[in-house]
C-alpha cells in the first residue's frame, strides 16, 4: 500500500513582488498521513490553492493517480476525488446536515424534485461507516464546531475522495473531540485515502502522521518519516534555527490584589457563582473544555455579556462594567476568540484597527489628529513588531499572529489595567506564537493584569502565574502553575460534568 | 423595560389619535342613510386634491355617509378598496380609476357592483363607452380629454399668429417649441402632446406662417416625458434646464415656445427658464409657456406675466355633477336628471351612454 | 506628491515582466473603468454635440449634480453601515413643503398660511433641519434599539412621512395645491448667483453643495465619529468589544443623514418652485444608485465622498448627455440600469478576496 496517489512537482508560484512557491515538489502516497508544516506564510495555504486550482500555478505538474490534472476549482477537484476539510468551515448555517453534504448535488426524482429520502439514507449510510452519532436533519447551526467538521469529512467520503486535505482541523476542538477526529483520520487511512494534515501542532502531528514535509519562505526543506523526527528537529527545519525554548523566560511578579471578582453569574449564559482575583502583573489562565464558560467568564467581565448577580472590584472600588463603552472607561481591555467574526475590522486599515478604541485621545476641537493617529500606530507596529507593508494596508492581508498584534496594540493604546485574553494565540504559528507570549509577560513585568483563556494547556502552563480551572460554568478549582499539570486541570475539568 | 414599553404604546396611542382627528375623511351621518364611498387614484395629484375638497363640501351638504381612499397610484390597492367597500355594505360607489389603458380594471369594479347593486359613478379618468353600458347602474363624468389639447393648441396658435415676430426670436420664421409630457400611456397625456402641437399648427398655416419645430431635430418623439410619471415640475425643470445648456440666445437657437401637460411642469420650466435669466417678473425676456389645470399657482404666475396660458379645468363643476349623479342615484332617479339646472356652464352628456362632460376653459389671465 | 506617485508607478511597472505587466494594465483599466467611461462617454457626447461642453452645459451639469449632492451623501452613510434609506425622498418632500409653504412671498395671492408674516428665511432652514434630523433620528433609533433592518424602517418611515406631506397640503387654504409663489428672498439666496463664469451664473446652491461635500469630507476622515461609522459598517460584533457605541454611531448616521435630505429639500423648494405631494419621489432611487456607482458598498464599511460625488456627476452626465444625444426615454432606463450592474459588479471585484 506504498503507492503515490498524488504527486505535485515542481510547482512554481509568483506574486507580484513575492516568490511564493520556489520549486515545491510534495507526493501523498495511498493510505497515508502527510502532514505538511511551516510557519504561516510558508506556503502550505499556497501550495494547496495551487491543487485546488484557486490559485494558476505558473509551472509545475499535478499527478493524481497516474494522470496529470488541472482543476479549475475546488469543486471539479472534489469531483475528482480531492476533498479539503477547511480551517473555517464555509458551511450553510441555516440548513440541516444532510443539505450541506449534497449541497449543489441532490439527488433529484425526475430532474426537478430533490429526494430527501435518498439524501437521509445516503446521510446515514455514511455517518454508519464513519462512527458518528449525527441527526442527518439537524440544522447546522446548532451544533458544535466538532460535528460540523464531521459533516465536513462526511462530505469529502461521500465523493468517494481519494485525497482529503485537512487544514487546521484540531484549532477549535476539544481534547476529546480531537480524539474523535483522529479515529476518523486513522479509519480513513486504512480505507486507503491519502491524507494531508496541515497543523500547527506539534503533538498531534507527530501521533497522526506517516511522513512530515516542512517548507519555509516558499521553497521545500525537507520530507521525513514522522517517526524519525522529535518536536526540535521539527522546529528547527520550520524557523531555520534553533528555537530552544517555547515560551519565553517569566520576567513578571505578581504584586498586590487588583481585581476581585465575587459570585458571577451569567443572565443569559451558564456560568454560575464565578470568583476569582487577579493581582498585579500577574497572569491568570483560565482552563477548561470548550463550552465550560470560559470565554462567558470574560464577556460578563467586560460587559458585553449580561451578568444576573456578582459583583467586580477593580483596586478596592466595585464597578458594574455594563456595557463595553463603561469597560474601557474603567481600564479593561478584551481581545476576543474569534478574531475574524469579533475582533478585526477586515476591510480597514491597520491604523484604523488601531486607534478605533482610543479615538477620544486623538481629538482636537472635534476633529481627529492624523498625525498623532498615525505616530501611536507606527509605536504599535514597532513595539511589536507588527510586520505589515504600511499603516494603511488592509488588515485582512496581514497573517493571523500580526492580526493579533494589531488588537493588542489597539487596547495597549487604551492603557488598561486589566487585559482579558480570549485564546489569543490561536490559529498563530510557532514564531509569532513566541512573540504573543513575549508580549503577554513584558505587559506583566510592566505592573499589567492579565487574563487569558485557551485551550492549549502546555500555552497556560508556560505562560501563566496561576491557572483557574472551569468546569459546567463552575470554577473547579484554581492552581498556583508550579503545581499544576495537564492531568490536574483535565481532572478538574471534568469535575462538575 | 416596562415602563419604555408603556411609553412606546402611549406615544403610538397619540399618534393614531392624532391621524384620526385629522383625518375627518368620514361625514357624519346616522344610519340608513346611503353610504357614499369615494375612491381617488392619488391624493398626491394636485388638480385631484382640488376635486376632492370640492366633491368632499358637496358630500358634506347632503344627506349621505361618505368615506374616501387614497389608491395611491395602484390599481390593485384600488380594487381592494372597492371590494372591502362593497362588503362593509357601500350603497353608491364613485370611482376615480387608476388604470385608463384598458378596461380590466374598470369592469372588475362594475362586476363586483353588480352583484350587489350597487351604482358606480366614474370620475375624471375616462373609462370607454363599453364599460358605461355594461351596467344601467354605471356613469361617467369628466372631460373630453382631447379638449384639453385642442383647446391648448387652439390658445397657442391663436397668441402666435397675433404676435409672430415677437416670439420669433432669431427671425427665422419658424417658432421652435419643447414639450414636456407628463406621462407615458396615460390618454390624457397623450392626447394633450399630440392635440396641443396639431390645433396649434392648423391655425398657424391658416394664418400662411410655418408650422412649429421641436427643437431638437433629433428627438423623433418630439416630447419629453416624466420618467417618474408623475408629471412632475422636476422633470420639467431637469429637462429644460439641460436643453437651455444648448439652445439658447448665445446661439441664437433659443427655445421660444413651452408647451406642458399640466401647471405643475409649466412651474418647473418656468423656474428653469428664470434661474437662466427669462422669464423674470417684469423682465423683458419671457419665453412663453403654457399648461393645463389652472392651479392658483399658475394662476398667479399668469398674472405675473411670466406664464402665457392654461387651461382651466373645472373641479369645482366637476364635484358638484358627481354630487349630483350621487342625489339621483341613491334617490333612484335618472343618473343626470336636472343636469341642466347645476349651475355647471356648458355641461353635456353624451348621446347614447351616460356620460356627462365639463367643458375646459382657456385661461390668458383676468 | 500625486507626480512622485505616478513615477514610482512607472518605474514598477518597467520592471515588471511582461505577463505581470499585461495582468497590471489589465487590473489598472477594470478598475478605473469607470472613469474611463465618463471620459470616453464626454468625448463620445462632445464629438456628437459640440454644446455638450459649453460653459452653460457644463453649469448645469455642475448645478443639477449639486442639487443631488446632499441627498446622496446621507444615503451613502446608511449605505456604510450595510443599511440603506428609503425615506429619503420622502422626508425632501415634506421639508421642501415645509421650507416652500412658510416662505411664499408676503403679497402673494395663493398663501397656504394667508396671515403669515414674512419669516426670516435662516429660521425656516434650522426648523425643516431640525425636523429631517428628527425623522432621521427616528429610523436611528428603531434601527438600533429594536435591531430592526434599515430597509424596513425606513420603508415605514417613508410612508408615514407621505401621509404627513398628505395631510400638510390640506392645510390652510391650500387644498392640496402645489405650494408656489416663494418670496423672492429665498430664491434669490438659492437659485441666484454671487458670481458668474462667463457670463453664466452659477446658482448658489452649487456653492453650498461644495461646502456641505467639504464639511462631510472632514466627518467622514476626520472625526471619531467618522471612524466609528466605518468600523461600525465593517463589523458591528468588533465594534462593540471595541468599546464603539454601535447605537449611538447608528442613531447618529440616520439623524445626519435626515438633515441632509432636509437640507436637499430645503433647496428643491426654490430649485423647483412647485412643491406637491410628489417631490421628493424616488429621489432615494437615483442617490443610492450614485453611492453605488461611486463605490459605496452595501457589504458595508467601504465608500469615500469622491466616490459619491463621482457617482452623482456620472449620474447627472448620463442624462444630460443621453438628452443632447435625443436619445429616447426607454433608452435611458436601459443604459441607466446596465450602469449600475456593470459599475457595481466591477466595485465587488475590488473587494472580493484575489484568488
Amino acid at each position: 500500500m506504498n503507492d503515490v496517489i498524488l504527486e505535485m512537482k515542481n510547482i512554481n508560484k509568483e506574486f507580484p513582488g513575492v516568490k511564493a512557491l520556489d520549486n515545491v515538489s510534495f507526493s501523498v502516497k495511498k493510505g497515508s498521513v502527510h502532514a505538511l508544516m511551516g510557519e504561516n506564510g510558508a506556503g502550505k495555504s499556497t501550495l494547496m490553492k495551487c491543487l485546488f486550482g484557486i490559485y494558476s500555478k505558473d509551472s509545475g505538474e499535478i499527478i493524481l493517480d497516474g494522470q496529470t490534472v488541472e482543476f479549475k476549482d475546488s469543486k471539479h477537484a472534489l469531483e475528482a476525488g480531492v476533498a479539503m476539510v477547511h480551517q473555517e468551515l464555509n458551511q450553510a448555517l441555516k440548513q440541516n446536515v444532510m443539505d450541506n453534504i449534497w449541497l449543489g448535488r441532490y439527488p433529484k426524482i425526475g430532474g426537478i424534485f430533490t429526494s430527501e429520502k435518498k439524501m437521509l439514507h445516503d446521510t446515514k449510510e455514511i455517518f454508519e461507516q464513519m462512527g458518528v452519532d449525527v441527526d442527518p436533519k439537524r440544522i447546522m447551526s446548532t451544533m458544535s464546531v466538532s460535528q460540523r467538521q464531521m459533516v465536513e469529512i462526511a462530505k469529502a467520503v461521500s465523493y468517494n475522495s481519494k485525497i482529503i486535505v485537512f487544514d487546521e482541523p484540531t484549532s477549535s476542538l476539544t481534547d476529546k473531540e480531537v480524539e474523535h477526529l483522529f479515529k476518523i483520520i486513522n479509519m480513513l487511512r486504512d480505507q486507503g485515502v491519502g491524507i494531508v494534515y496541515i497543523s500547527h501542532k506539534m503533538d498531534e502531528i507527530l501521533r497522526i502522521s506517516d511522513e512530515v514535509t516542512i517548507m519555509r519562505d516558499g521553497q521545500y526543506i525537507a520530507t521525513k518519516d514522522a517517526k524519525d523526527l522529535t518536536m526540535n528537529e521539527i522546529i528547527r527545519l520550520m524557523v531555520g534555527r534553533e528555537l530552544t525554548n517555547l515560551y519565553p523566560e517569566k520576567t513578571n511578579t505578581p504584586g498586590e490584589m487588583v481585581l476581585d471578582v465575587k459570585n458571577l453569574t451569567g443572565m443569559y449564559s451558564h456560568i454560575e457563582d464565578v470568583s476569582f482575583q487577579v493581582h498585579r502583573g500577574e497572569i491568570l489562565g483560565i482552563a477548561g473544555l470548550d463550552g465550560s464558560g470560559r470565554t462567558e467568564v470574560l464577556e460578563t467581565v467586560f460587559g458585553i455579556a449580561t451578568k444576573k448577580s456578582g459583583e467586580i472590584i477593580l483596586d478596592g472600588k466595585v464597578i458594574k462594567n455594563n456595557s463595553s463603552l463603561e469597560s474601557i472607561k474603567n481600564g479593561f481591555a478584551l481581545a476576543t476568540e474569534e478574531r475574524r467574526a469579533t475582533g478585526i475590522f477586515g476591510i480597514l486599515s491597520v491604523l484604523e484597527n488601531t486607534v478605533i478604541s482610543n479615538l477620544k485621545k486623538y481629538k482636537k476641537m472635534g476633529l481627529l489628529n492624523d498625525h498623532e493617529m498615525r505616530k501611536d500606530t507606527e509605536w504599535s507596529i514597532d513595539s511589536m513588531r507588527i510586520k505589515t507593508p504600511s499603516a494603511d494596508t488592509q488588515i485582512r492581508s496581514l497573517s493571523g499572529g500580526n492580526q493579533q498584534k494589531v488588537i493588542l496594540g489597539r487596547w495597549l493604546l487604551t492603557d488598561p489595567e486589566v487585559l482579558l485574553l480570549d485564546e489569543p494565540t490561536r490559529g498563530i504559528d510557532v514564531g509569532a506564537k513566541y512573540e504573543i507570549y513575549q508580549l503577554i509577560i513584558d505587559l506583566a513585568a510592566k505592573g499589567k493584569s492579565v487574563v487569558m483563556v485557551s485551550s492549549e494547556m502546555p500555552e497556560l502552563l508556560g505562560v501563566c502565574d496561576r491557572i483557574m480551572v472551569m468546569s459546567n460554568g463552575r470554577v473547579a478549582g484554581s492552581l498556583p502553575v508550579k503545581q499544576a499539570s495537564q492531568e490536574k486541570i483535565m481532572e478538574l475539568a471534568a469535575k462538575y460534568l | 423595560m416596562i415602563k419604555r414599553l408603556a411609553k412606546m404604546l402611549f406615544v403610538a396611542l397619540m399618534a393614531v389619535s392624532l391621524v384620526a382627528c385629522g383625518g375627518g375623511d368620514s361625514g357624519s351621518g346616522g344610519d340608513g342613510e346611503a353610504s357614499v364611498h369615494v375612491f381617488y387614484y392619488d391624493y398626491g395629484d394636485t388638480y385631484i386634491s382640488t376635486v376632492r375638497t370640492a366633491l368632499d363640501k358637496e358630500l358634506d351638504g347632503m344627506d349621505v355617509s361618505y368615506t374616501d381612499y387614497d389608491a395611491a397610484g395602484k390599481q390593485q390597492t384600488q380594487t381592494e378598496q372597492v371590494q372591502t367597500a362593497l362588503s362593509s355594505g357601500a350603497t353608491m360607489l364613485v370611482v376615480n380609476i387608476v388604470e385608463t389603458g384598458s378596461d380590466d380594471a374598470a369592469m372588475t369594479i362594475i362586476n363586483a357592483a353588480k352583484e350587489k347593486d350597487v351604482p358606480v359613478v366614474f370620475f375624471n379618468r375616462e373609462v370607454s363607452n363599453e364599460v358605461v353600458n355594461s351596467y344601467e347602474k354605471c356613469s361617467f363624468v369628466g372631460t373630453d380629454a382631447k379638449e384639453a389639447g385642442i383647446m391648448q393648441g387652439e390658445m397657442i396658435g391663436d397668441e402666435l399668429v397675433a404676435n409672430f415676430d415677437t416670439y420669433d426670436l432669431n427671425k427665422d420664421g419658424k417658432i421652435s417649441y419643447a414639450m414636456f409630457k407628463g406621462q407615458e400611456g396615460n390618454n390624457e397625456a397623450i392626447y394633450r402632446t399630440q392635440y396641443a402641437v396639431e390645433d396649434a399648427d392648423k391655425k398657424l398655416e391658416a394664418a400662411g406662417k410655418a408650422k412649429l419645430e421641436y427643437y431638437d431635430s433629433a428627438n423623433s418623439d418630439k416630447y419629453q416625458v416624466d420618467q417618474d410619471g408623475t408629471w412632475s415640475a422636476k422633470a420639467a425643470q431637469d429637462y429644460l434646464a439641460t436643453a437651455l445648456g444648448k439652445y439658447n440666445d448665445g446661439n441664437n437657437n433659443m427655445i421660444e415656445l413651452v408647451i406642458c401637460n399640466n401647471d405643475g411642469m409649466a412651474e418647473g420650466a418656468i423656474s428653469a427658464l428664470q434661474t437662466a435669466g427669462y422669464n423674470k417678473k417684469g423682465g423683458d425676456k419671457t419665453i412663453p409657456v403654457y399648461g393645463v389645470d389652472a392651479t392658483k399657482a399658475a394662476v398667479d404666475l399668469i398674472g405675473q406675466g411670466v406664464m402665457a396660458g392654461t387651461i382651466k379645468q373645472d373641479a369645482e363643476g366637476m364635484a358638484k355633477v358627481i354630487a349630483l349623479a350621487v342625489k339621483n342615484d341613491v334617490a333612484g332617479d335618472d343618473t343626470f336628471k336636472g343636469i341642466d339646472d347645476s349651475g355647471v356652464e356648458g355641461v353635456k352628456v353624451d348621446d347614447g351612454v351616460a356620460k356627462a362632460r365639463i367643458p375646459y376653459q382657456i385661461y390668458t389671465g383676468e | 506628491m500625486f507626480f512622485k506617485n505616478i513615477k514610482s508607478r512607472f518605474n514598477e511597472i518597467k520592471e515588471m515582466d511582461t505577463k505581470d505587466r499585461n495582468r497590471f494594465i489589465k487590473e489598472t483599466l477594470i478598475n478605473n473603468s469607470l472613469l474611463i467611461f465618463m471620459l470616453i462617454a464626454i468625448i463620445y457626447i462632445q464629438i456628437q454635440r459640440p454644446q455638450f461642453l459649453s460653459r452653460e452645459s457644463i453649469i448645469n451639469i455642475v448645478s443639477l449634480s449639486a442639487s443631488a449632492m446632499p441627498l446622496a451623501l446621507g444615503v451613502a452613510g446608511a449605505i456604510i453601515l450595510t443599511g440603506t434609506d428609503l425615506s429619503a425622498g420622502r422626508i425632501v418632500g415634506l421639508t421642501a413643503c415645509i421650507s416652500a409653504s412658510l416662505l411664499q412671498a408676503v403679497d402673494y395671492s395663493n398663501k397656504m398660511f394667508p396671515d403669515l408674516p414674512a419669516i426670516p428665511i435662516i429660521i425656516v432652514f434650522l426648523l425643516v433641519i431640525a425636523l429631517g434630523a428628527l425623522i432621521g433620528f427616528v429610523n436611528g433609533f428603531c434601527v438600533s434599539k429594536f435591531s430592526l433592518h434599515p430597509f424596513i424602517v425606513t420603508l415605514a418611515t417613508q410612508l408615514m412621512v407621505y401621509g404627513v406631506i398628505l395631510m400638510y397640503l390640506m392645510n390652510g387654504d391650500n387644498n392640496g395645491q402645489s405650494i408656489s409663489g416663494l418670496s423672492s428672498g429665498f430664491t434669490e439666496l438659492t437659485k441666484g448667483s454671487l458670481f458668474k463664469i462667463g457670463g453664466t451664473p452659477v446658482p448658489n446652491y452649487v456653492l453650498m453643495a461644495i461646502v456641505l461635500t467639504g464639511v462631510m469630507w472632514v466627518v467622514w476622515n476626520k472625526t471619531a465619529f467618522g471612524k466609528n461609522m466605518f468600523a461600525v459598517g465593517s463589523n458591528p460584533e468588533a465594534a462593540n468589544v471595541s468599546g464603539v457605541n454601535v447605537a449611538l454611531t447608528i442613531t447618529l448616521v440616520f439623524t445626519l443623514a435626515g438633515a441632509l435630505y432636509a437640507f436637499s429639500g430645503f433647496i428643491e423648494a426654490a430649485r423647483i418652485g412647485s412643491n406637491s405631494a410628489n417631490t421628493g419621489l424616488n429621489y432615494e432611487l437615483d442617490a443610492i444608485a450614485a453611492c453605488v456607482i461611486g463605490g459605496v458598498s452595501f457589504v458595508g464599511g467601504i465608500g469615500k465622498i469622491r466616490g459619491v460625488v463621482l457617482g452623482v456627476v456620472l449620474l447627472k452626465l448620463i442624462f444630460v448627455g443621453l438628452n443632447f444625444l435625443s436619445v429616447s426615454v426607454n433608452m435611458i432606463y436601459i443604459i441607466k440600469g446596465l450602469i449600475i450592474l456593470v459599475a457595481c459588479a466591477i466595485d465587488m471585484r475590488k473587494y472580493l478576496v484575489r484568488k
